[in-house]
């Protein structure tokens, strides 16, 4: 309402009304600094010309994130105080242009047009100018409040570049700043220019004019007519407007129906469409086509490339023989895709070894060397914060207990610290994956790996990228689901968020070996056991995702990969450190309060019954749901109604963290060895593999679901992913008892 | 001057563009990237299975072979 009344406004009421608003704040908040009100500065650019790391060294801390309104694209915001004056940069998404033809450009165009704010800064990266320019001169042509920054300009002279900055400004008429963000200069003249322009001291009257030659240009007057009674035409410029509207824009197309302007639409159509035929092709590529030609007469006497003379590899350094080399392996036909699939699984390992000692404790405690495996585990960083948690609720506990009584300190020792725990234990994993994956991208080399393995996860629907997501999964589900923000649209990303849950993590892992080797004493089986039940998850995985794609979002044809390949380089360790933080904050924030409510609830179901406080395990609403379940759970596995029930409070045990399905099965049995208490209860060979199938696909653990949500942003498909989870998991472990109970029988 | 697709041809090679005709949303994007009929291409790398890479206004691109299928060049010398 009150943002069209202030659309509406002309621009002298808006004046008045902004002298107003800032004199009345004076008045009641008394803070009169002298300064106007701020400076606020779109910031736009394509996909890496490092706008990120521009955007961090200019406003130094993020002073707000918040959503795009309606979508799930993040807005950020940061303040810079310079001169006296107070800067606000708007962060926005990483476009190719200003077509309308993704989320990421509808919204950067709304902002420019809508929100007003006093400047665009557009970066161009100077090291592709030809290319990135682009997206300046669709700026330049919606409106003339711009200040072109030149990114990466440290990086110029090295690769033979010379830009003449001089004349493109001349030519542009506006600021046009080179800046290195890695090294720090540039920084000043940028604010200056900035601040010039905002005052209006130095900036074009009006929008640039792109010349598209005779033809094009007849038409454009052509159409401009038709909209000139339009009232769109106040809310644009007109020329720009009849442009968008010749090269096809279904978003304006909307607006002016809205407005009810339905024959306009019908006009221009009429025009446009009449004219492709004519040519035989869409119009958009002959506006397209003519801004690049007007780019290369604009750059043609500003940037200057010097030949540099391909060198033999003797000349080269160590790391440019070793970069070279890698990009040769990498993009090797056959040797591609081994070495991809090899190096990304030693970095893994070696992350989620730092993290937990997975996956060498349980190879070497399989190899018979226990006592090691259980030293890395003790040393690594879960093994470390696990033992500082246990201290501290003993440590605790007494003291409590003297002051507080036994509930809350029940409450305190069994819900908050083990919830405040489990997101402390998950943070340092969160961390390394965050800066493992930010070393890869920062570097250039995770869009090579991913290229090795579009062919294979293309089949299910998913692109190259998807290798992030499904890799993190062996280790652990929750930052795996993080990672689906890899993934290059919308679907996909949904397509990774449902289907990653099923890979089987380490904590499922740990409880399959368990189990396993309770119940199998033959090595060769164990680990034929073990193997099928990583590939029917990966299959259900696999499955699930193109099932998505088919049936959910009913597209035919696998994601396609159109994604840049920046060149291989060291990455800025100021750069990780911003990206691993931000990942990790957002998750601390978000899934963080999730985490603590859920362990507080399900502290409550495990220590209340009817009956009140501390009655026993067996009489609390854990038990009587586990008991809920047990005639279920009696029939799918043949178990007795004593051991079912205890089943069903496990695996309710093993939705808060899947490992303390075991704690809780040894727990139910007057706490003997996890040996003992898994062999009590009795499993068949046929039973057994059917319950962990069931036990690795029913759901992920809590903290994924929380995340889940957090990446969704929708309970309906969280709630649809735990009872679809649920669903695959109870058929498929049929499946499994079917076959595997027939093959008993017939070789009996 | 020989006319093919894209996905044909072996790497090293500059070709030219004559026409994209994959879906809108792509369409736009590749052009945006300048991929324009008229541009000029190199081919880097094209094993005959799995995404080409090339190379449009000094910017490596990888593409997937089903929209590489889908755009008409002209091979250059
Ligand atoms: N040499 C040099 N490299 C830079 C500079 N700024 C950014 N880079 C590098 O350029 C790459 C892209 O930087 P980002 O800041 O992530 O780029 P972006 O535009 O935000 O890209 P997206 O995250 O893909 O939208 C990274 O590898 C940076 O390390 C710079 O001033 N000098």
């Amino acid at each position: 309402m009150l943002r069209r009344f202030w659309l509406k406004c002309s621009s002298k009421w808006k004046c008045l009304l902004n002298v107003v608003y800032v004199k009345l704040m004076v008045v009641t908040t008394g803070k009169n600094s002298g300064r106007e009100r701020e400076i606020v500065v779109g910031v736009i650019g394509q996909p890496n010309v490092g706008k990120s790391t521009l955007f961090n060294v200019l406003t130094g801390e993020i002073s707000h994130v918040a959503n795009w309104p309606g979508t799930t694209v993040e807005r950020k915001e940061g303040v810079r105080e310079y001169k006296g004056k107070i800067i606000r940069f708007v962060d926005l998404p990483g476009i190719y242009g200003l077509s309308a033809s993704t989320t990421e450009e509808v919204i950067a165009r709304k902002y420019i047009v809508e929100e007003k704010p006093d400047l665009v800064l557009v970066l161009v990266d100077s090291t592709a100018v030809e290319r990135t320019m682009y997206l300046a001169i669709q700026v330049l042509e919606l409106t003339p409040k711009v200040v072109i920054a030149l990114t990466k300009s440290d990086l110029t002279h090295s690769l033979g570049i010379h830009i003449h900055v001089d004349r493109l400004e001349s030519k542009l008429s506006v600021p046009v700043v080179p800046v290195s963000a890695i090294k720090g200069y540039g920084l000043r003249e940028l604010l200056d220019a900035i601040i010039d322009v905002a005052e209006g001291r130095r900036c074009r009257r009006e929008p640039i004019r792109v010349n598209y030659g005779s033809f094009l240009e007849s038409t454009i007057s052509d159409v401009e007519r038709v909209l000139s009674k339009s009232a769109l035409s106040r809310k644009y410029p007109l020329r720009w407007l009849a442009i968008r509207l010749l090269e096809g824009d279904p978003e304006l197309e909307k607006e002016l129906e809205l407005l009810g302007e339905d024959e306009v639409v019908h006009g221009v159509r009429r025009i446009r469409e009449s004219l492709a035929r004519t040519y035989g092709r869409e119009l958009m590529e002959l506006f397209v086509a003519q801004r690049f030609k007007f780019i290369d007469s604009l750059l043609g006497d500003v940037v200057v490339r010097v030949e540099k003379k391909a060198r033999r590899y003797e000349e080269l350094s160590l790391t440019e023989l070793a970069t070279a080399l890698l990009d040769r392996l990498i993009q090797h036909p056959l040797m591609g895709p081994v070495v991809s699939f090899i190096s990304l699984l030693i970095l893994f390992s070696l992350i989620f070894a730092v993290n937990t000692g997975f996956p060498f404790n349980v190879l070497l405690s399989y190899l018979g060397f226990s006592e090691l495996a259980e030293l890395i585990e003790e040393y690594s960083i879960s093994g470390l914060l696990g033992l500082g948690f246990t201290y501290l609720s003993t440590l605790l506990e007494p003291l409590l207990k003297t002051c507080l009584g036994p509930q809350v300190t029940s409450l305190i020792v069994d819900g908050v610290i083990p919830g405040v725990g489990a997101i402390l234990s998950f943070l340092p994993l969160i961390m390394l994956i965050s800066l493992l994956i930010a070393t890869l991208e920062d570097s250039g080399l995770a869009p090579r790996f991913a290229i090795s393995f579009h062919n294979f996860f293309s089949r299910f629907g998913l692109s190259g990228r998807a290798i992030y997501p499904f890799m993190i999964g062996l280790g652990c589900n929750l930052p795996a689901v993080l990672a689906s923000r890899t993934a290059l649209e919308e679907e996909e990303r949904r397509q990774l968020i449902v289907s990653v849950p099923f890979i089987p993590c380490q904590a499922r892992l740990v409880v399959i070996l368990a189990f396993v080797t309770t119940y199998i004493k033959n090595p060769l089986g164990q680990a034929l056991a073990l193997l099928s039940l990583y590939a029917i998850s990966f299959l259900v995985a696999l499955l699930t995702s193109i099932l998505t794609r088919r049936v959910v979002y009913r597209r035919k044809e696998p994601p396609e990969l159109v994604i840049e390949l920046p060149p291989i380089h060291r990455p800025s360790g100021k750069v990780l450190w911003w990206l691993t933080w931000d990942y990790s904050k957002h998750f601390l924030r978000k899934a963080g309060i999730i985490i603590v409510g859920l362990s507080i609830v399900t502290w409550m179901l495990l220590s209340y019954g009817p009956e009140g406080y501390g009655v026993g395990i067996e009489k609390t609403y854990g038990a009587l749901l586990g008991k809920l379940l047990a005639p279920v759970i009696s029939v799918l596995y043949g178990l007795d109604a004593e051991k079912a029930w205890k089943v069903g409070f496990a695996l309710l045990h093993g939705f808060i963290a899947k490992e303390a399905f075991l704690e809780a099965t040894s727990l139910l049995y007057g706490g003997v060895s996890i040996d003992e208490a898994l062999r009590a209860l009795g499993f068949t060979l046929p039973s057994l593999m059917a319950f962990l199938v069931f036990f690795t696909l029913y759901v992920p653990c809590l903290p994924t679901i929380a995340v889940i949500y957090q990446e969704s942003r929708s309970v309906r498909l969280t709630l649809s992913v735990i009872l679809y989870m649920i669903g695959i998991g109870l058929v498929a472990s049929q499946l499994v008892y079917l076959v595997l109970a027939s093959l008993t029988f017939l070789y009996s | 001057m020989t006319t093919t697709a894209l996905d044909m041809v072996p790497p090293g090679t500059r070709c030219r563009v004559i026409a994209l005709d994959v879906g809108y949303g792509i369409n736009r994007r590749l052009m945006q990237m300048g991929l324009v009929p008229g541009s000029e291409v190199k081919v880097l790398d094209n094993s005959g299975r799995g995404p080409l890479v090339i190379e449009v206004r000094g910017v490596e691109i990888a593409l997937s072979r089903g929209i590489a299928k889908k755009i008409l060049v002209e091979v250059l010398k």
